[in-house]
């Protein structure tokens, strides 16, 4: 029977944000957000700006608290835990505007990211990451705040793979970047998830984070108002429309 | 919309639990959308004080209004779309009770999960690329044939159409074509099972290949079942759509033949109470009411189907894990169902009072064979020495009948009656069933 047989990969949910509602004062931000990532996955969050991406991703993070609703990590609810806690369990993430020490060198930022899993493991886990990131041990002795935007973006993805992350999230890789230095981010993220990361990719580069996602949600005003592979939704005329910028009057326009 | 319909994420070899994650997240999904995008459920949830982020869960549900297909109706031609027109990329129309039109689109996402459906729905049963697909409905009274076809095609399984074509024929290309399934309405199964028994296709069941028989959109009585398996020597299945979506294929059967097994990833299934819309107990008998999890087109928001079923989570012996609904055999209203074609009685008679005013009472004669609804005979009743609208008596008589015809889709014998020789039976329904024996004079 076709729909039998073991070779689903990982059917276990990795991360499940269930009814996530957040505010900042009286502004509700998330309004019962339920989504999921399933393990060895890649799957995009995209959305405008204002949208509540980056607010996911605080409450997830644990620098935010929700106000209702639950975030389970490999069956274990992180929603109560402490930032570093969350890190430690193996949920990392690559911040927007990849907030590097601009003053520490490649290597020493590396190593501030590998610290937690004691020093020993450091040089094992820097040879893996460099073999991933050739322009890293070339910049090793540089300042990081010296390296152009790309560089410094795929340091901030090489200090987070330090960790030897479970879940790897990605808040707007492609931000500010060039197209072509982009189209090098998203081969880097390919790669990885080849490796059997498994990927939440934040962006508002829709059209980009969809051709690399095997999944994606659309987020409007915190609110999942869209979801399905990510094949069908690059053809989805709402996807479209707003990447195009092109919107309709009534129902019956044609 | 779920993760393809190919092995990975499959939705019938996830846990109950799964099932249940997965679908809350296309519900909130699906009622956020259905806020935004169409005023008809936003007025209705504005109404009953509620937001799509009320639902936290499942049972949330049951706190949103129902749709009833008097909405559908009063809202033709586009006031239940969620997307523009330029989106859509089919349109196809049915009708409510009264025989008012309703119309339901699909856009290219849409037509490609039911085409899935389909597939599904022929896997489960067995059929692979290897086989001869036999569809043998008639295309324009039953859009959904062409997901039948249209399926067959993407399972790479060889069609060979073959439309009204009479059950001679179909048999012979059956037998030529070494067609290996049959997919067609349980009426016209019936139907070729006599005439290949009474040997009128000179033809002999061994000459034929065929080995899988999947019958749809009506549900198939036990008895019709047992007849086609008997002389075609072959299993049968059923499948089950909701009529006013057009489409068939929200679940089918599977080899166990132990209920139908729900597409639990494109739809939530409630039973109701039909009465107080409350929900009755797991396996208890009630109505049964759809909300649509991915259609983009036309979501429906717990929509009442009128058919009555009972649902199960139960585990089944083939494995999967979705819910199974019995096959439908009675409804809430009086719907009935004459070669795969739905009858409402009450829209006959307001035909037939549309034309006569002075119609004192009628009946529907429903010949059923096997549990199923063959031929239609309308009795009229009317004050004697009255003349004809319309003429003498034949010509009334042709106007009743093509009138009946072109409104309900079926051909049907209208005769006058005295009111004492209208039956006893069916004054509340106004429908009368008859069970008629195998003949084999007739074709």
């Amino acid at each position: 029977m076709a729909i039998r047989g073991g070779a689903e990969r990982g059917m276990r949910a990795m991360l499940e944000v269930k009814n996530l509602s957040a505010h900042y004062g009286s502004i509700q931000v998330l309004r019962r957000v339920t989504l999921h990532v399933t393990e060895g996955e890649i799957v995009t969050l995209v959305g405008a700006n204002g949208a509540g991406k980056s607010t996911l991703l605080r409450v997830v993070s644990g620098l935010h608290r929700a106000t209702e609703g639950e975030v389970l990590f490999q069956g274990e609810p992180i929603h109560r835990l402490r930032p570093e806690r969350i890190v430690r369990l193996g949920l990392v993430q690559a911040p927007e505007a990849r907030q590097l020490f601009p003053n520490l060198t490649v290597l020493e930022n590396l190593e501030l990211g590998g610290m937690l899993h004691g020093k020993q493991r450091i040089a094992e886990a820097m040879e893996e990451t460099f073999a991933l990131f050739p322009i890293l041990p070339e910049r090793r002795r540089q300042k990081a705040g010296t390296l152009s935007g790309g560089e410094q973006q795929m340091l901030s993805i090489a200090r987070a793979l330090m960790t030897r992350p479970r879940l790897l999230i990605l808040d707007e890789p492609s931000l500010g970047l060039a197209p072509l230095i982009v189209e090098e981010i998203h081969r880097t993220i390919s790669v990885l998830h080849e490796r059997g990361v498994t990927i939440l990719l934040v962006e508002q580069n829709a059209m980009g984070a969809l051709s690399i996602a095997e999944r994606a949600y659309v987020i409007e005003t915190g609110r999942i108002m869209l979801t399905g592979s990510a094949q069908e939704l690059i053809e989805h005329d709402d996807v479209q429309r707003a990447y195009l910028g092109k919107d309709y009057k009534y129902k019956w326009e044609r | 919309m779920a993760e393809g319909s190919g092995a990975r994420g499959a939705i019938d070899a996830l846990s109950r639990d799964e099932i249940r994650r997965r679908q809350l997240e296309q519900l909130q999904v699906m009622l956020n959308r259905a806020y935004f995008h169409v005023d008809f459920y936003r007025r209705r949830m504005d109404e009953a004080g509620i937001l799509p982020e009320a639902l936290g869960s499942i049972e949330d549900l049951r706190r949103f209004p129902f749709t009833t297909s008097g909405d559908l109706a009063q809202r033709y031609p586009y006031g239940l779309f969620a997307e523009p027109l330029r989106s859509i990329v089919r349109l196809k129309i049915t009708s409510d009770s009264e025989g008012n039109p309703i119309v339901v689109g699909f856009t290219r996402r849409d037509v490609a999960m039911w085409q899935s459906l389909m597939v599904r729905l022929y896997e489960r049963v067995g059929v692979t690329d290897r086989d001869i697909v036999q569809v043998a409905f008639n295309f324009s009274q039953f859009p959904g044939a062409f997901t039948f076809s249209q399926a067959a095609e993407m399972l790479g399984a060889t069609m060979a159409p073959s439309a009204t074509a009479s059950a001679t024929l179909q048999l012979k290309i059956m037998r030529d074509f070494r067609s290996t399934v049959l997919a067609t309405t349980p009426a016209f199964a019936l139907h070729i099972a006599d005439v290949l028994e009474c040997g009128r296709a000179g033809m002999d069941r061994s000459e034929l290949n065929l080995r899988v028989v999947l019958l749809g959109p009506d549900p198939v009585a036990d008895a019709a079942r047992e007849r086609i398996e008997a002389v075609l020597r072959t299993p049968v299945y059923g499948l089950y759509g909701v009529t006013e979506m057009v489409e068939p294929g929200l679940a089918g059967e599977c080899p166990g033949k132990d209920g139908l097994h729900a597409a639990e990833d494109h739809f939530l299934l409630e039973i109701v109470h039909p009465v107080t819309g409350e929900p009755v107990p797991e396996g208890s008998e009630g109505e049964l009411v759809v909300t649509t999890l991915t259609t983009e087109a036309y979501p429906l928001i717990r929509y009442r189907t009128g058919d009555v079923t009972t649902l199960r989570t139960t585990a089944c012996a083939c494995g999967r894990t979705s819910a199974r609904i019995a096959p439908v055999l009675r409804r809430t209203d009086s719907r009935t169902s004459v070669r795969g074609n739905p009858v409402y009685p009450e829209h006959v008679g307001a035909i037939l009072r549309k034309l006569d005013p002075g119609i004192l009472d009628y009946r529907l004669i429903v010949h059923t064979r096997y549990g199923m609804g063959e031929q239609l005979d309308v009795l009229v009743v009317r004050p004697v020495g009255e003349g004809f609208p319309g003429g003498g008596r034949s010509q009334y008589l042709e106007m009743l009948r093509s009138h009946v015809r072109r409104g309900v889709g079926v051909g049907a014998r209208v005769q006058l009656v005295d009111p004492e020789r209208l039956p006893r039976e069916g004054l509340g329904d106004k429908v009368v069933f008859r069970s008629e024996p195998l003949s084999c004079e007739t074709d």
